[in-house]
């Protein structure tokens, strides 16, 4: 774990390439300024056995001391602590504890539906997203955890560079109206988190929560939503597009489908709320006029927790 | 045309578009609204859901009714409306305007135009050709469209003269040249002039004649009279036939130019008609000096050059200073060498007399020196420095003269010619020959065309050297060619050498006529009567400023000149106008009214019909209602977007009350501006209770938050400096720049946002007087200073563009010997909300040096203009209503260390603003103890 001052002093003069990526990582490093480094509760990672910052409270492969104990057979000489030895006659190995990291998987919506802002104040839901799930990856880059993006596109890394491929990779818009979550390439037994509207067909996102599943894969899943898709602030005669321009639905009374729209959105909550309590996942809301710190609180909380 | 209800319409059949009114209105109801479209990535959620009531929204009866009335309004503007529609129709055949187009119209002219023009129409209604005679210029007759007339209307002046002679022949011979019959409408100033009624009968033998008069008495201004050293103006009006004349009194101003050269009203007298007089005349005496400022007499609420009467040089009364040698001698006045002058002199100027270096500072416009041979060398050179800037020096001859040594040898400053010793004598008992008499003045000379009296003759004179330059210096010579009086200019001025005496002792030239007339062309003197045409015969005189018709004065160096008789004796006209003009020194105004004019009303035979103007003339309303039905479809357009939503209920609700509003005329406007007037009465009474403490202020940024840390941080700030120095200010202030007076705050901190309004260029007026009075400013653009390493941050961008009209000197970064760093306590390091960043002030002088033995530099002696930074002081400083910090700075003690910093800063800041390099100086304490000590 590194000071977090020094984190901090190297975040306010961001060298990076040009573009989008750097005001994204700019952004997201002044939203995960605010909170202590992220360390994800290690559980049942047998099958991902890779290095990390994490004491597993057992002896291996790790930098803090655990314990002395006596050279046994077939210990190398190599490994007997001098220091120790030297104080008595009995010859000690010393032990580190053993240390792992996480691995989590993102996947942010990058589908045309995500590129709406009811108003010109509001931020679009694609940017709130890959500010959220940038954010979440720096904290947990900094806890020494691994972060990568679903599909293999860019596989699990440590180390800050791997902030700026995240940022990188999070640019690409997706040209689907709707885009199916990936569900490529995720590690056994590692983290997800999802973020999008899961405003899409719902097949494709139950497949790739059973697939996860299958694999040992938990997560969270976070939906953001724009106000008016959450209120339906419309009245009269209206076609509604897609932003693709894929879909169109056509009232002569907009105001008079609002409760029926109210209707479908909660039916399509209970749907993924079902979805996620049967994967053993969790789910979680955010509204683009809500500050982003909020959304990062909770999911902070929800990947700390280790309740899945 | 058709008149329904008082309305007459030349399109009435455009009226029955009125009954598909009732049928536009099912219509309108039957179609709904455009559906509008709506990007809504939830569209998948909606899918499959269908209206549960089939009938679609409805166009709101106000927004029918909107429509309707705006297509009625339509309708009825296009069936072409009149109010007050012309019930009478008029002739057929060619009609010919005559319009008489003098001054004397002028004051009624824009009436008169429109009385043209509704005639116009009429003719146009009724398709006659139309010709346009204005007698002031006439024009060959030309039968065009009335709508061709209609267009040149605005371009019809009236002119400065009455149609004369000479024009009313052009326009006879004009109307001859026209084969046709006609009928005339004559429009009449309402003056009488020589040859109205030849024209008259010219007019009858081609039709009828009708005459369209105002009705009105025309009034004019005769030229000012010198009276017994007053103003004498008189004032003339006519008498219209069948009105009865009332008492009236009229203003009249004197306008000329103040010492400043504004144009301004120098006196303002009214005059009293009795009833029935047609003449009045009143007197204005007024000191010499305002006097000789009037340019123009004219009557206010007339707009007429008959109105105006110009002032010349017989206004000015010039003043004189006689200058002779020797001491006044009572027994031998007639002797006197200016006794002939001062007789000369006495009605038309002001003399002056006494010794020459009394009379040179009351700068005069002429010195007469009167057998003056000598002057004091430094008199001589200020007399000829008056003579370069304009003045008129004459000398005259005389015994003195002609026994010195002045000017033998070489030419002298302030004398024409060089002098013969002695002079000559003719005629006298010692001599041959017959004294001599002038010869007639030559053509270049000043007193060409003045006649020479033959009694005068010269019996003895200066005589002139022969030189290359003396022919063009003689303006008068004896008949044998010997110079009388020489001139040369000088500068401006001009020095004229009589060669005779001042009194009769050499020549009978002073005890004739010539001599005064002498005078008088050569500007010593100005007439008191308007001058003869004899008196003018020879010279030129070229137009400085015209009359136009209204009256107005207009530069006339296009115009050719005139010639002195013809600008006393002819009528004005085209090539003769009313105006000021000059030649020579001299200046003569040519006015439209000469004295003993009168102002005879015009009267026309008993078969000439004969109306005044119609009082309601006819209005079509067609573009007014043309007019209303945009309006209403503009409103119709915000309200239809209203209601399908594609405008923002806010905005379009104000759009909408705007567009209402704007209809109605604002009613309430006169309440509120009546609202905002006691404002200046409290302020005054803040700026006392301002001024009398010492306030730190804000400039309000238009963010909320920020305008609230702002203040919350000077409250801090302001308690620190309390508790700990002995600055003691009151409540911050909020500053708004456009409003607030700046001068009462020696600090204004300005935390920068980036979406800050730019300051109006009155307010960066103000704020650049403020920064030169002494006052700073505290940027603080809130970005922990990457203001400082460019322009990454929006608000160091937007900083820079609210400091781009300020007057603010080069920059640097803070060097480390700044009198800020010792102004109070001892800083390194100035930290707000952010710990660290660069902070920027008045560049130090290139030459300052480190003197040995003292720690620092001898920086700029003030306080610098600007402090740049962004280190976000007041929410360091901020406090809330119970003292407690508003904001978390840091961590810890770490963080309570740096907000105690920012603290000490603010405090160095203020301490700096109030005492300037007061610390800097005090390098000096130790030497000046050490003085002390001895």
């Amino acid at each position: 774990m590194s000071p977090p001052a020094a984190r901090r002093s190297s975040a306010q003069q961001p060298v990076a390439p040009s573009g989008k990526a750097v005001h994204l990582r700019a952004d997201a490093e002044a939203a995960a300024g605010a909170l202590p480094p992220l360390l994800v509760q290690a559980q049942q990672l047998a099958g991902s056995m890779l290095s990390g910052d994490h004491g597993r409270r057992r002896a291996g492969l790790g930098d803090d001391f655990w314990q002395y104990r006596p050279l046994q057979q077939g210990d190398s000489r190599r490994m007997i602590d001098h220091r120790r030895s030297a104080r008595g006659d009995q010859q000690f190995v010393r032990e580190r504890e053993l240390q792992i990291a996480q691995t989590v998987h993102l996947w942010v919506d990058q589908g045309a539906s995500m590129r709406f802002a009811s108003t010109a104040e509001l931020p679009r839901k694609i940017d709130r997203a890959r500010l959220i799930g940038l954010a979440l990856s720096i904290l947990m880059l900094r806890g020494g955890e691994r972060v990568g993006l679903t599909g293999g596109s860019l596989p699990p890394r440590r180390g800050n560079l791997q902030i700026l491929h995240l940022a990188d990779a999070l640019r690409a818009d997706n040209t689907l109206d709707y885009a199916p979550p990936e569900d490529r390439a995720m590690a056994p037994h590692a983290r997800a988190l999802f973020i999008s509207d899961f405003l899409g067909p719902f097949a494709p996102l139950e497949r790739a929560l059973s697939k996860a599943a299958d694999r040992g894969v938990h997560g969270v899943l976070l939906q953001v939503l724009d106000p008016a898709e959450e209120r339906f602030p419309f009245a009269g005669r209206t076609r509604f597009e897609s932003v693709g321009g894929g879909l169109s639905h056509e009232t002569l009374k907009a105001a008079a489908l609002r409760d029926q729209y109210l209707e479908r959105l909660a039916e399509r909550r209970d749907a993924l709320d079902r979805l996620c309590r049967a994967a053993g996942w969790r789910i979680g809301q955010h509204h683009s006029d809500e500050t982003a710190l909020s959304a990062l609180m909770w999911l902070y909380h929800a990947m700390d927790r280790g309740q899945i | 045309m058709t008149i329904i209800g008082g309305l007459g319409f030349t399109a009435p059949w455009l009226l029955l578009g009125l009954l598909v009114l009732p049928l536009l209105w099912i219509l309108l109801r039957a179609v709904p609204p455009a559906p509008r479209k709506q990007v809504f990535p939830a569209v998948t959620l909606l899918l499959g859901l269908s209206d549960k009531d089939s009938q679609s929204d409805r166009t709101p009866w106000w927004l029918l009714l909107l429509r309707l009335l705006a297509v009625a309004a339509a309708i009825l503007g296009f069936a072409g409306p009149v109010l007050n529609p012309n019930q009478k129709e008029g002739g057929s055949g060619p009609l010919v305007l005559v319009l008489d187009g003098s001054w004397a119209g002028a004051n009624g002219w824009q009436e008169t135009v429109q009385q043209i023009g509704s005639r116009l129409d009429e003719a146009g209604r009724a398709n006659r050709p139309v010709a346009l005679l204005q007698l002031t210029a006439p024009q060959a007759l030309q039968f065009q469209a009335a709508s061709t007339w209609q267009q040149q209307l605005p371009g019809l002046q009236p002119h400065p003269w009455q149609p004369a002679a000479k024009q009313l022949d052009t326009a006879l011979t004009h109307i001859a040249a026209s084969s046709d019959s006609f009928e005339t409408l004559w429009f009449s100033d309402g003056l009488a002039y020589d040859g109205q009624h030849d024209l008259t009968q010219a007019l009858q033998t081609r039709g009828d004649v009708t005459v369209i008069s105002p009705g009105l008495p025309v009034l004019g201004l005769l030229p000012p009279v010198n009276k017994d050293g007053a103003l004498e103006l008189t004032l003339l009006r006519s008498h219209p036939e069948g009105a009865a004349l009332g008492p009236r009194s009229v203003q009249v101003l004197a306008r000329g130019r103040d010492p400043g050269g504004t144009h301004r009203t120098l006196a303002q007298v009214t005059a009293q008609f009795g009833t029935n007089a047609t003449e009045t005349s009143l007197q204005l005496s007024l000191p010499a000096e305002l006097r000789a400022r009037i340019e123009r007499f004219e009557l206010p609420d007339q707009r007429s050059a008959g109105a105006v009467a110009l002032g010349d040089d017989s206004l000015r009364q010039r003043e004189v200073a006689l200058i002779s040698s020797g001491a006044p001698d009572e027994g031998l006045a007639l002797l006197s060498p200016l006794h002939y002058l001062r007789q000369a002199l006495k009605p038309t100027a002001a003399l002056i007399e006494g010794s020459l270096g009394d009379i040179l500072p009351a700068n005069p416009d002429v010195i007469v020196l009167a057998d003056v041979a000598r002057l004091a060398p430094d008199l001589q050179t200020a007399l000829a420095a008056w003579v370069e800037e304009g003045g008129l020096l004459l000398r005259f001859a005389g015994p003195r003269l002609a026994a010195s040594d002045t000017a033998r040898d070489s030419e002298e400053v302030l004398m024409p010619v060089r002098l013969r010793i002695g002079g000559r004598s003719i005629g006298g008992a010692m001599s041959w020959g017959e004294p001599k008499t002038l010869a007639p003045f030559a053509a270049g000379s000043p007193f060409f065309g003045l006649p020479i009296p033959e009694e005068v003759s010269v019996s003895s004179q200066v005589v002139a050297q022969p030189d290359p330059s003396l022919a063009s210096r003689v303006i008068a010579a004896l008949e044998d060619g010997t110079p009388l009086v020489t001139r040369k200019a000088l500068g401006q001025g001009q020095v004229v050498l009589f060669h005779v005496t001042a009194n009769a002792e050499w020549s009978s030239l002073p005890l004739s006529g010539l001599f005064v007339r002498m005078l008088e062309r050569l500007a010593v003197s100005t007439t008191t009567k308007p001058p003869q045409a004899k008196s003018l015969e020879g010279t030129t005189w070229r137009p400085i400023t015209v009359l136009d018709g209204f009256g107005r004065s207009t530069e006339a160096s296009a115009l050719p000149g005139v010639s002195g008789p013809d600008l006393v004796d002819q009528p004005a006209g085209p090539m003769l106008r009313p105006g000021l003009y000059q030649s020579d020194n001299r200046s003569l105004s040519r006015n439209t009214l000469k004295s003993g004019d009168q102002l005879t009303a015009a009267t026309w035979g008993a078969d000439i019909t004969l109306i005044g103007y119609n009082k309601s003339s006819e209005q079509a309303l067609a573009g007014l209602l043309l007019g209303v039905a945009l309006v209403l479809l503009s409103l119709d357009v915000l309200a239809t977007l209203l209601i399908s939503g594609l405008l923002r209920r806010g905005p379009g609700l104000a759009l909408l009350a705007l567009g209402l509003g704007s209809a109605l005329g604002l009613a309430t406007l006169p309440g509120a501006l009546q609202a905002q007037s006691s404002a200046p009465a409290e302020a005054s009474a803040e700026h006392v209770l301002r001024a009398g403490e010492l306030t730190l202020a804000h400039v309000l940024t238009g963010d909320a938050k920020t305008d609230r840390i702002a203040l919350a941080g000077l409250q801090g700030l302001s308690d620190t400096l309390y508790f700990r120095t002995s600055v003691e200010p009151s409540t911050p202030a909020s500053i708004d720049l456009e409003r607030d007076d700046l001068a009462l705050y020696p600090l204004l901190y300005w935390p920068v946002t980036a979406g800050q309004q730019l300051p109006s260029p009155q307010a960066y007026e103000r704020l650049n007087a403020y920064l030169g009075s002494g006052g700073m400013i505290l940027f603080d653009t809130r970005d922990a200073g990457h203001a400082a390493s460019g322009s990454a941050s929006p608000a160091a961008r937007r900083l820079q563009q609210l400091a781009l009209p300020l007057d603010i000197p080069p920059l640097e970064p803070l060097p480390s010997d700044h009198v800020l760093t010792r102004s109070f306590y001892l800083l390194q390091d100035f930290p707000g909300r952010h710990p660290r960043g660069a902070l920027w002030v008045e560049a130090a002088p290139a030459d300052a040096e480190q003197v040995e033995g003292i720690p620092f530099r001898d920086l700029n002696d003030g306080v610098t203009p600007v402090v740049i930074g962004g280190n976000d002081w007041a929410s360091a400083w901020a406090v809330d209503a119970n003292g407690r910090p508003m904001l978390p700075v840091g961590r810890g003690y770490a963080g309570e260390r740096q907000r105690e910093l920012s603290y000490r800063f603010g405090v160095n800041l203020v301490m700096h603003v109030l005492t300037g390099n007061y610390k800097s100086d005090q390098v000096h304490v130790p030497a000046l103890l050490e003085r002390l000590g001895q």
